[in-house]
C-alpha cells in the first residue's frame, strides 16, 4: 500500500514538473518579447537592454528556468514584471478564490439544476417534457458562452437593470452583494455543464431504471419516487461524477471567457493578460495551479468512487 | 523576494474563519435563488466610478508606456508645467511652478509653489525636483522617457524653491517633454517614496496631485481618494475616484449604459453612435493630435520602390476609409501635423494641394512607372487586439487591388506583431501614434534616419536636416516652415500612406459636472462633480 501510494505520488510530481517546463518552453518560444510590449510607445533599443538586464531575461533558457524552479519550490513564486507585485498573492490569494468561487456556483447551479431536469425526462421520456428538456439543453450548449454572457448583460444588466454586470463580491465578505453579483456570470458559465448534466443523467437513469433491481424493488411496494431517487440515482452519480471531474478542463476554459465578459479578477484574466504579456512567472504560477487543481480533482474523483458506490469499498 | 507565508498569515488574521467559507460555500449554492431585486448600487454623491478600457501598466509615471496610465498619473501628480485648453488653443503653463523664465533660449528657470507637500508629508521643494529630472534623466534603471532630456547640461538648486534647467543648445521640444506626451518627464514624484518602495513604486504612487493614491487590486480596480491638502483651492471636488479595469469595452458600454458606472476613459468608434444617442449620456472627443497610417517597409522588395509606394499613398480613399474603417469618426489627414498643434496646423491644407490624397488617376500614373508591373502581393501583418483590428486592412484590400496590388493579411498575435514591427520584419503593417502636442515628437522619433519608432527604416537627408534644426529654434514661424518641408518630404516619399486624424472620446452619465476637455487623451478629475 505504501508503495503504491508513493508511486501515485511520485507519478504527480513527474506529471507537474512535466507540464512545468512545456508551459515555459511553450511561451519562451512562441513570438514575442515581454520587455517590448511593457515598453508600449516608449520603446528604444537602450531602454530595452536595460530592462532585460534587470529582469534577468539576458539570461540562458535553461538557467531561467532552473532559477523559476528553485524559487518555486522554495515557495518564492516570484514578481510579476508588470505590477511589480508578489505573484504568490496576485495568483493564489487574490485570483484564485475568484475563479474558484465562480466554478464552484457555476457548478452548483448545474447539478442543482441538471440533476432533476434529466430525471424529469428519463422519467417522462417521450413526452412533451422530455422535449422541452431536450429543447432547452440543447440551447445551452450551442451558445457560445461569451455571447449569451453579453446577452444577459444586455437583458439583466442594461434593459431591466435586476442585476449588476461587472465585478467580484467576495461572498465572505458581503454575502448578498456576492450572490448578486456572482449571478449572471455562474449562469453564463453553469449553462454547458447543465445540458451535459441533464443528458447524463437522463441517459443513464432509463438505463438503470430497466434494471432487474428496479423491478425488484417496485415489486417491494417501495414507492416511485423513492425507486427513483434513491436507487436509480445513486447508480447514475458513478458516470456522472467522473465525467465532471474529467471535465473540469472545459470548466476553465470557460471561466476565461465568462471572467472577461464580467470583468471578474480571476485566474482566466489573469492568464489571458500574462499570456499576451509573455509575463512567465505569471503564467507558470497560474499553469502549476490549474495543473494542481486537475490532479486534486482526480483524487477526489477516485476517493469518491467507494463512498458512492458499496462495491468499490475495500473489504 | 516574497515572504508567501507572512502574507498568508496577514490575510487569514483579515478574518478568513470557517464560518465565512462556510458562507462562500452556501453561495454558491444558492445562486439561483437571487430574484430581481438587487439594483446595482450606486456610487454616493461625492464618488465617482469609471470603467477604464485602456491598459494601465504601472503608476511610475517615468516608467510608463501607455496613454491609459498616464490619465490616471494626472490625477495623482503635478507636473512643472501642465496643458490648457480653451476650446481653440493649446497651451503650456507653470503647474507646480509659479513662474518660468527662459533665458538665453537655454536656462529654464522654475519658481515653485511654496509649501507644496507630497502624500506622504515630504516637501515638493527645488530637491525633490532637482532629484526627479535626475531619474528621467540618468537614472538607473533607465527611464524610458530619458531621451527627453537628451540636450540637458545640468540642473541645479538655486534655493529651496527655485530650480534650473541648463541646456546645451535651445530646446522647443521641452514644454511639451514636462507635460503631454506619453509620459511625462516633468512629473514630479516623491523622492522618500521611491526609497521606500524601490521597483514596486509604481504600484504605490505618492505625488502632489489632487487624488491619492489608495489601492490597486490586479485586473479588478485602482481607488484614489481626495488629497485634501491639494494646493489648489477648493479643489478636487470629488471624495472618492474608483476606477474599474474593464478588458471588454462591449462590457464597460453595458455598464455606462445600465448607470452602473459613471463614465468611460475610452470608447472603440464603433460604439460612439450609439452612446451619443443615449439620453443619459455625454461624450466628449474631438479631432486630437495623432495619425492613423499604413506603413510600407522601404528596406526591401517590394516597397523598396518609391514609385509604388507613392502608388499606395494615392490609392487610398481616405473619405470611404471613415466611413467605412472607424465608423465616420475622423478626417482625413493630409500630413502628420495634427489640428491641436495649432502653431504648426494649417486647416486649409485640404486646399493647399500638399501632402498625399486620394488620386486614382495619379496612383495609376505611379503605378505605371514602378519597377514591378505584374500584380504584387505583398504581406500585411495585422493584430486583431491593436486600436482598429484589421479593419483598416480589409477595407484597403480593394482601393489597393485597382492599381494591380494584392495584400495578403497575415493575421498575427499582439506580442508576435510589436516584436516583428520593431524588428522591421512585415512588408506592410497598419499603425497610429497618440496624444502628439509637438510635431517633433511626431516627426522625429518616427522618421528621422535609425530613429526608434522608425517602423518603414526610411531614411532622408534632407528630412532629417529639418527635423534636427527645428528642434533647436524657438522661434514659431521658422520651426513651422520647416515642418511643412520635413512633412511634405515624407509625404511625398510615401515610407507611409497617412489616412486619418482620429478624434479621441470620454464618455461621462449626465450627472457627472465640470470635465474640462483637453485633446490630449487627458481624464483629469479635479474639478468634477457628480450630482
Amino acid at each position: 500500500m505504501a508503495w503504491f501510494v508513493s508511486k501515485k505520488i511520485l507519478q504527480t510530481l513527474m506529471v507537474l514538473l512535466i507540464v512545468s517546463i512545456a508551459s515555459f518552453a511553450l511561451l519562451k518560444f512562441a513570438p514575442g518579447d515581454p520587455v517590448q510590449l511593457m515598453l508600449g510607445s516608449e520603446y528604444s533599443a537602450e531602454a530595452h537592454a536595460s530592462l532585460v538586464k534587470q529582469l534577468g531575461l539576458d539570461r540562458p533558457i535553461p538557467e531561467q528556468y532552473a532559477r523559476w524552479l528553485a524559487g518555486f519550490l522554495s515557495g518564492d513564486w516570484g514578481t510579476s514584471f508588470v505590477s511589480k507585485a508578489p505573484i504568490f498573492r496576485y495568483a493564489f490569494l487574490e485570483a484564485l478564490p475568484v475563479t474558484l468561487t465562480l466554478a464552484a456556483s457555476a457548478l452548483g447551479l448545474a447539478i442543482v439544476i441538471g440533476v432533476p431536469l434529466g430525471v424529469l425526462s428519463a422519467t417522462r421520456k417521450d413526452t412533451g417534457w422530455d422535449a422541452a428538456v431536450a429543447t432547452l439543453t440543447l440551447t445551452g450548449t450551442s451558445f457560445p458562452s461569451f455571447y449569451l454572457g453579453i446577452l444577459l448583460i444586455w437583458l439583466f444588466g442594461v434593459q431591466l437593470g435586476w442585476f449588476p454586470t461587472l465585478g467580484f463580491v467576495a461572498p465572505w465578505d458581503d454575502l448578498w452583494g456576492g450572490i448578486v453579483h456572482m449571478t449572471l456570470p455562474a449562469i453564463t458559465l453553469s449553462t454547458y455543464f447543465l445540458a451535459m448534466i441533464v443528458r447524463l443523467t437522463r441517459a443513464n437513469l432509463i438505463e438503470q431504471l430497466e434494471q432487474p433491481y428496479v423491478a425488484a424493488a417496485r415489486a417491494r411496494g417501495e414507492p416511485r419516487w423513492r425507486v427513483v431517487w434513491v436507487h436509480g440515482l445513486r447508480n447514475v452519480m458513478l458516470p456522472l461524477v467522473t465525467i465532471l471531474g474529467l471535465q473540469l478542463g472545459a470548466l476553465l476554459q470557460g471561466a476565461v471567457l465568462t471572467e472577461t465578459v464580467f470583468s471578474l479578477p480571476g485566474v482566466g484574466q489573469m492568464m489571458t493578460s500574462a499570456v499576451l504579456n509573455r509575463e512567465y512567472g505569471v503564467v507558470q504560477a497560474g499553469v502549476m495551479m490549474t495543473a494542481c487543481l486537475f490532479v486534486l480533482t482526480n483524487l477526489l474523483v477516485d476517493l469518491a468512487y467507494p463512498f458512492l458506490d458499496p462495491r468499490l469499498r475495500p473489504r | 523576494m516574497t515572504d508567501h507565508k507572512a502574507i498568508l498569515a496577514e490575510r487569514f488574521l483579515g478574518g478568513l474563519n470557517r464560518r465565512d467559507l462556510m458562507k462562500g460555500l452556501a453561495a454558491g449554492g444558492v445562486v439561483m435563488a437571487a430574484g430581481g431585486l438587487a439594483r446595482p448600487a450606486h456610487a454616493a454623491g461625492n464618488e465617482i466610478k469609471l470603467a477604464w478600457v485602456d491598459h494601465i501598466d504601472t503608476l511610475d509615471p517615468h516608467f510608463t508606456g501607455f496613454l491609459g496610465a498616464v490619465k490616471v498619473h494626472n490625477n495623482i501628480y503635478n507636473g512643472l508645467l501642465k496643458v490648457t485648453y480653451d476650446g481653440k488653443k493649446v497651451g503650456f503653463v507653470p503647474d507646480l511652478a509659479e513662474s518660468w523664465d527662459i533665458t538665453d533660449g537655454v536656462i529654464h528657470t522654475f519658481k515653485l509653489r511654496p509649501n507644496v507637500k507630497f502624500h506622504d508629508g515630504t516637501p515638493c521643494d527645488a530637491e525633490a525636483v532637482k532629484w526627479n529630472v535626475e531619474r528621467v534623466w540618468k537614472g538607473e534603471p533607465k527611464s524610458p522617457h530619458g531621451w527627453k532630456f537628451k540636450s540637458l547640461e545640468k540642473v541645479e538648486v538655486v534655493d529651496p524653491l527655485t530650480v534650473k534647467l541648463t541646456f546645451k543648445q535651445p530646446y522647443a521640444f521641452l514644454p511639451v517633454a514636462l507635460t503631454g506626451s506619453t509620459g511625462r518627464a516633468g512629473t514630479i514624484v516623491s523622492p522618500a517614496a521611491v526609497q521606500k518602495f524601490g521597483a514596486s513604486f509604481g504600484r504605490n504612487p505618492v505625488g502632489t496631485g489632487p487624488f491619492k493614491f489608495v489601492s490597486w487590486k490586479e485586473n479588478d480596480s485602482i481607488l484614489l481618494e481626495k488629497n485634501p491638502d491639494y494646493f489648489e483651492a477648493g479643489l478636487p471636488k470629488l471624495d472618492k475616484v474608483t476606477i474599474l479595469i474593464m478588458k471588454e469595452a462591449s462590457s464597460a458600454i453595458a455598464a455606462v449604459m445600465s448607470g452602473q458606472v459613471d463614465g468611460m476613459s475610452d470608447s472603440p468608434v464603433q460604439f460612439i453612435p450609439q452612446l451619443k444617442a443615449n439620453p443619459n449620456l455625454q461624450v466628449f472627443g474631438e479631432i486630437e493630435g495623432n495619425y492613423v497610417y499604413i506603413a510600407m517597409n522601404c528596406r526591401k522588395a517590394p516597397f523598396d520602390d518609391i514609385n509604388l509606394r507613392r502608388a499606395v499613398a494615392f490609392a487610398l480613399n481616405r473619405e470611404q476609409i471613415i466611413k467605412q474603417a472607424f465608423f465616420g469618426q475622423g478626417i482625413p489627414a493630409y500630413t502628420p501635423i495634427s489640428p491641436p498643434m495649432t502653431d504648426f496646423y494649417d486647416p486649409n491644407v485640404a486646399k493647399t494641394g500638399r501632402g498625399q490624397r486620394f488620386d486614382l488617376a495619379k496612383a495609376k500614373e505611379f503605378r505605371a512607372k514602378a519597377k514591378v508591373q505584374d500584380v504584387i502581393e505583398p504581406k500585411f501583418m495585422v493584430t486583431e487586439e491593436g486600436t482598429y483590428g484589421s479593419r483598416l486592412a480589409q477595407t484597403v484590400l480593394p482601393m489597393l487591388a485597382e492599381i494591380g496590388i494584392k495584400p495578403k493579411l497575415e493575421l498575427v498575435e499582439r506580442a508576435a506583431w510589436v516584436s516583428r514591427r520593431n524588428a522591421g520584419d512585415f512588408e506592410m503593417l497598419d499603425f497610429n501614434w497618440w496624444a502628439d502636442l509637438d510635431p517633433d515628437e511626431t516627426l522625429f522619433p518616427e522618421f528621422h534616419t535609425g530613429a526608434a519608432w522608425n517602423y518603414p527604416g526610411w531614411s532622408n537627408k534632407r528630412f532629417d536636416e529639418c527635423v534636427e534644426q527645428a528642434q533647436v529654434i524657438l522661434d514659431v514661424a521658422q520651426r513651422k516652415a520647416l515642418y511643412e518641408e520635413a512633412s511634405d518630404i515624407i509625404m511625398d516619399e510615401a515610407p507611409i500612406a497617412i489616412t486619418s486624424h482620429m478624434p479621441v472620446f470620454k464618455i461621462f452619465a449626465k450627472k457627472v459636472k465640470g470635465f474640462n476637455y483637453i485633446p490630449v487623451d487627458s481624464l483629469n478629475l479635479h474639478t468634477v462633480t457628480v450630482s
